[in-house]
Formats: structure tokens, C-alpha cells, sequence
């Protein structure tokens, strides 16, 4: 090998390794923010003794929301055939009203200072619900705690694949044939929140919320949502809401001894499922000719 | 030289082709976990194809019947073959094939661990390689080739080619990479792809200095300058895909399901990759056929033993 054969040869090796080093910082992909709030599975504490206060509120859109976008579910007509107006579920907006989001205490003090995560919580007897009906999650966010039971039933004529991917939990993925008994499930950690899938139909999308405590709520329809047996003390309340990149709202909050506190939110166009191009520099090439489908 | 062993060999290298763009179907699809079980799907050897478990299971059909092929083709070349490094590539492919399903399947046990995923995507390749080779080397082209000289001083054409091959293989490797890390409704990692990019200027600097080369210094010559012209046209073409994969990819994140433009495109720019490495690997096999290893005559001349080589 003459030293021009071995120039060329060093330069090919160096570049493709030069290429694979500088892709091994750490790849990224956006996801849920995962939440160690709370702590893991349940641990030992005094035992949470309730309030009887609330934190309620609504949550707001400003702006424009976004049209929701028509599913195309040629790939399985039993879909199109129970729910033919199937469209994306991803920003729900009445009057200016925001569902869909997930508010829960983060952190804080109840009256005598003692922190919130110092107390624990009886596992509830009763299971969460997730049904798959349509070839669509309802609910489409669910809140649960730690080790509660999820029951997950499928109301399709058709198969269904429930694919949650955690990031501190454990990863599973099952099978549910139509008319199968419901499958139940738990996470044994806080988690907030849990992206869940299908991938059969891999527009089905849902989002569940681990919780070491009780004291979290969801946005309805109208945007109000309401947190329940709180005692008196100082909160971060915070609302989570779904995207490409999920956009967490921390408020602080103080309970009185009436009992009852407001926390209203909003949320803007700006924050929706909007895409952040992750090649700032590089700007697509716009093609009009690709339409979609 | 058996021309039904050839033509067979050819056949099993167009339905791994296929099957490599099954298997860029179902990850485009994101649908490599439509079951969680292998190698049944759903508990079925033929569950009812709705929904992405039509890509999956698709995948495992196709899979299926090129492993059955290359049972087929090492039974073929053990009967009818015989140069023993032909009869040893023919074990080494079905070896190849068992392993890549059985990467296939530890994929889906392990729920698409970025690390296997690629391995698999990449083992796919390096098969196609494998049956592309046994074409070649049963080929009329190949057994009848006669030498070429290189010209005096100037590097090689085989150093040249097998420096753009070894290009392409690590630019495989990055793409599967990149393929894998992210699915359709999440953003790709920026640093995977600017080295993704990065490897297409390697590959276009390689591959387009070893074709040109072989296109100016052996005008004429069919058997260097055909795949040469092929493996550079396929670059171009692959190079357009690229951008218009990458500018599709960036929407669906976007989007509510992965739509039909954003898989067309990037299925396309995994088949043409393969394309293009396989061509570049009849270029590279070829130019070590009828190439000496130096530009030096009397260097070739010493050896004569490598013209006898078929």
C-alpha cells in the first residue's frame, strides 16, 4: 500500500469516525417531563390526615387554537366505522377554555411547616379507568397514584396495543384483542406524565399521571378543574398540558383556613403541539407539491 | 459457470431488497411493536392484518420467505458450486439471515432498544451485501472478466472504491442510527443529524472520486464504468431524497399519524441508500477482479495467481 493509498484510506476512517463520535453526545428525544416529585413507590411518614380545602380554577387558551386535524383510518375500517369524524384530541378549546390539563401540588408546606412530601397515602382500593373506544383513549389524560390499579378495557371490534413509555416506571406493551377481559395495571412510582400508545393505531394517544398524593386534578371541558381535600398551607401548584415539547405552569398558592383557594391558568397558541424544528439553522425545503394523503 | 444458480442468486438478492424496504415500512410506521410477541404475532401464525400489525406482520412474511431463499440458494450452491470461498459466502449468508430474525426478534422482546433496532437495520444491509456478492461472483461477467492495467502512478481504483464502501457502510450505520432514535412524532436528534450529513459529504467526496476515476482512467470498459455510472447517479438521486426526507421528517411531529409523503420519502432514501452501497460493492468487487492491487505492472505480473482466482 503506497502512502497516497494510505492517505486516502486514513482520511475515509477518520471522517466516518469523526461522524459517529460527535453523534455520541447524547441524543435527545423530547418527551414528558419526568417528574421525581412526591418520590418513588410510597414510603413510610406520617399519614396524610386530609383538608377540607380546595384549589380550583380554570384554565384558559389565548389565541387561536388549532384546528384538530382528521385521522385517516383507512388502515383499520372498524375504526372509521365507530367513529367516523375521528380527529386529533390534542388541544381541546371551548370558548377559550382549555380540558386536558393536568394540575397537581408539586410541592409545598401545610400549616406547622411540615413539607407535603414527608406525609404518605393509602393506595386507593378503587381502579382508574382507561377505555379504548373508538380507536381513542378515553380519558385522554388520566391521573392515578402510586400503585393504584388502572383497569383497561377495549369497547372496539377491533384490536388494540397499550404501549406506555415511562421514563422512571417500567416499560410494557400488551395485546388486547377485541372482547378480551380488561387488563389491569399499576406504576409503582411517581411520574408525571406517562405517554401512552398504541401501536397499531398510532394515532391513539394518552397521557397518565403518576401521583404519590391525591391532590391533583384535570381539566374538564369548560377548563375548571378543582383539587380536593386540601389542608391550609403554602403550594406550587403546577399545570402540565401535552405538546411536542410539554409546557409545565407553576403557580404558587396559599390555602387559608376558609378553605378554599383560586388558581386560574392559561395557556397560549404559542405553546400548542406546535413543531420546534430542532435545525434552527436549516430550515425545511418546502415541498407543495407532498401534499398529505 | 451455472446460469440457474445466477439467475437464482439474483432472485434471492431482489426479494432482500424488498425486504429491506419492508422493514423501513415498519419503522416509518412506527409499527415494530404493533405486537409485543415473536416470532407469532398476537399468539398467530396469521393474525388479522389491521392497522400497523399489516407492516409487522408484512415484515415477518417477507423475512420469512428470504430466509426460506437462502436455505434454498446454499442447497443451490453447495450442488452446483465449485469454488470453496463461493460455498463458505453461501453458509456465511444463511448464518446471516438466522441471526439478523433472530435480531429481528430480541428487538421486539427488548422493545425497540435504540442499540439492537440499529444492529438489526444494519445487519440488513451487510446480508444484502452478502446475497449482491453471490450474484456477482456466479455471474457470466465475473468468471469470463479479463485484466486491466491501472495507470502508472495513480492510486489504485480499488483503494479508492473500497475507501467509498467503507464510507457508505458507516453512513448505513449513522442513518440506521438516526432512524431509530426517534419516532415520527418526536423531533430527530440534531447532532445525529448533522452527522448524518456530515457522512453524506464523506459519501459523495468518496464515492464521487472513485467513480469519476473509474469513469475517466477505464472509458469503455463496461464492466468497471456500468456500476460506477449506477452507484453515482443512485448518489444524486439519493442526495435529493435526503433532503426531502429530512424536510418531511421535520413536519410530522406535527402531524396525527405518520402520512404517506413523510414514509414514501424516507422508505425511499433507505432503498436508495442500499442501492448505493450495493452498487459500490459490484464497483469494489469488480476492480479488485480485474484491477491490479498497484499501479506498478511488473507488480501485477508477479502475480499471477490472482488472474486464476474465479
Amino acid at each position: 500500500m503506497n502512502k497516497q493509498t494510505r492517505v486516502w484510506l486514513v482520511l475515509s476512517i477518520v471522517l466516518s469516525l469523526l461522524a459517529i463520535s460527535s453523534s455520541c453526545g447524547g441524543a435527545k428525544t423530547d418527551g414528558p417531563t419526568a417528574n421525581t416529585n412526591g418520590g418513588g413507590a410510597q414510603t413510610g411518614g406520617e399519614k396524610w390526615a386530609g383538608g377540607t380545602g380546595t384549589i380550583s380554577g380554570v384554565v384558559s387558551f389565548n389565541g387561536t387554537p388549532p384546528a384538530p386535524r382528521k385521522i385517516d383510518t383507512a388502515a383499520d375500517p372498524v375504526c372509521g366505522q365507530k367513529n367516523p369524524n375521528l380527529v386529533t384530541d390534542d388541544t381541546i378549546v371551548k370558548d377559550g377554555k382549555l380540558a386536558n390539563v393536568f394540575i397537581y401540588i408539586k410541592e409545598g408546606s401545610v400549616e406547622g411547616g411540615k413539607k407535603i412530601g414527608d406525609y404518605s397515602w393509602d393506595t386507593p382500593a378503587t381502579a382508574a379507568k382507561l377505555d379504548q373506544n373508538g380507536c381513542h383513549y378515553a380519558p385522554h389524560i388520566l391521573g392515578v397514584m402510586v400503585n393504584q390499579k388502572i383497569q383497561i378495557t377495549n369497547s372496539d371490534a377491533t384490536q388494540h396495543n397499550i404501549h406506555p413509555t415511562p421514563k422512571l416506571n417500567a416499560e410494557w406493551n400488551q395485546t388486547q384483542p377485541n372482547g378480551a377481559p380488561p387488563i389491569e395495571k399499576a406504576f409503582n412510582r411517581s411520574e408525571v406524565l406517562i405517554p401512552v400508545k398504541c401501536n397499531q393505531h398510532p394515532w391513539m394517544k394518552a397521557y397518565i399521571g403518576v401521583m404519590k398524593h391525591p391532590l391533583f386534578a384535570v381539566s374538564s371541558d369548560t377548563g375548571a378543574y378543582e383539587i380536593k381535600g386540601v389542608p391550609p398551607g403554602k403550594y406550587t401548584v403546577v399545570a402540565w398540558r401535552e405538546g411536542q415539547t410539554p409546557e409545565e405552569k407553576p403557580m404558587e398558592v396559599t390555602v387559608t383556613a376558609s378553605g378554599a383557594a383560586k388558581a386560574d391558568f392559561s395557556f397560549g397558541a404559542a405553546a400548542t403541539t406546535s413543531i420546534r424544528p430542532s435545525l434552527q439553522m436549516m430550515p425545511a425545503i418546502e415541498f407543495p407539491m407532498l401534499g398529505k394523503h | 459457470m451455472n446460469r440457474g444458480l445466477n439467475r437464482f442468486a439474483i432472485l434471492v438478492a431482489c426479494a432482500t431488497f424488498f425486504l429491506i424496504i419492508a422493514g423501513a415500512l415498519v419503522t416509518s410506521h412506527d409499527a415494530g411493536l404493533a405486537t409485543p410477541d415473536w416470532p407469532l404475532s398476537n399468539g398467530q401464525f396469521f393474525p388479522k392484518m389491521v392497522g400497523n400489525l399489516f407492516w409487522e406482520h408484512g415484515h415477518r412474511m417477507v423475512a420469512t420467505t428470504v430466509g426460506m431463499l437462502t436455505i434454498v440458494l446454499l442447497i443451490y450452491i453447495l450442488a452446483k458450486e465449485k469454488r470453496s470461498w463461493v460455498r463458505k459466502l453461501g453458509v456465511f449468508a444463511l448464518l446471516a439471515v438466522i441471526a439478523q430474525g433472530l435480531l429481528g426478534g430480541l428487538t421486539v422482546k427488548l422493545m425497540l432498544p435504540l442499540a439492537v433496532s440499529s444492529a438489526h437495520a444494519t445487519l440488513a444491509q451487510l446480508f444484502f451485501c452478502t446475497t449482491v456478492s453471490l450474484a456477482v461472483f456466479t455471474s457470466r461477467s465475473w468468471i469470463e472478466a479479463r485484466r486491466l492495467e491501472e495507470e502508472k502512478e495513480v492510486l489504485p481504483l480499488r483503494y479508492l472504491c473500497t475507501a467509498a464502501l467503507v464510507t457508505i457502510f458507516m453512513q448505513l450505520i449513522l442513518g440506521a442510527t438516526l432512524r431509530h432514535s426517534a419516532t415520527w412524532d418526536k423531533q430527530l436528534p440534531v447532532e445525529l443529524v448533522m452527522t448524518h450529513i456530515l457522512g453524506a459529504v464523506g459519501v459523495t467526496l468518496t464515492l464521487g472520486g472513485a467513480g469519476l476515476a473509474v469513469l475517466r482512467r477505464h472509458k469503455g470498459e463496461k464492466f468497471l464504468t456500468r456500476p460506477a455510472t449506477i452507484a453515482l447517479s443512485l448518489l444524486l438521486v439519493q442526495i435529493f431524497l435526503g433532503v426531502a426526507a429530512y424536510s418531511t421528517r421535520l413536519k410530522s411531529p406535527g402531524d396525527p399519524q405518520p402520512l404517506n409523503p413523510m414514509v414514501g420519502i424516507t422508505v425511499a432514501h433507505v432503498a436508495c441508500g442500499a442501492l448505493v452501497f450495493v452498487s459500490t460493492i459490484v464497483l469494489t468487487l469488480r476492480t479488485y477482479r480485474v484491477l491490479p492491487a498497484t499501479s506498478e505492472h511488473s507488480t501485477w505480473a508477479a502475480r499471477p495467481q490472482e488472474s486464476q482466482v474465479i
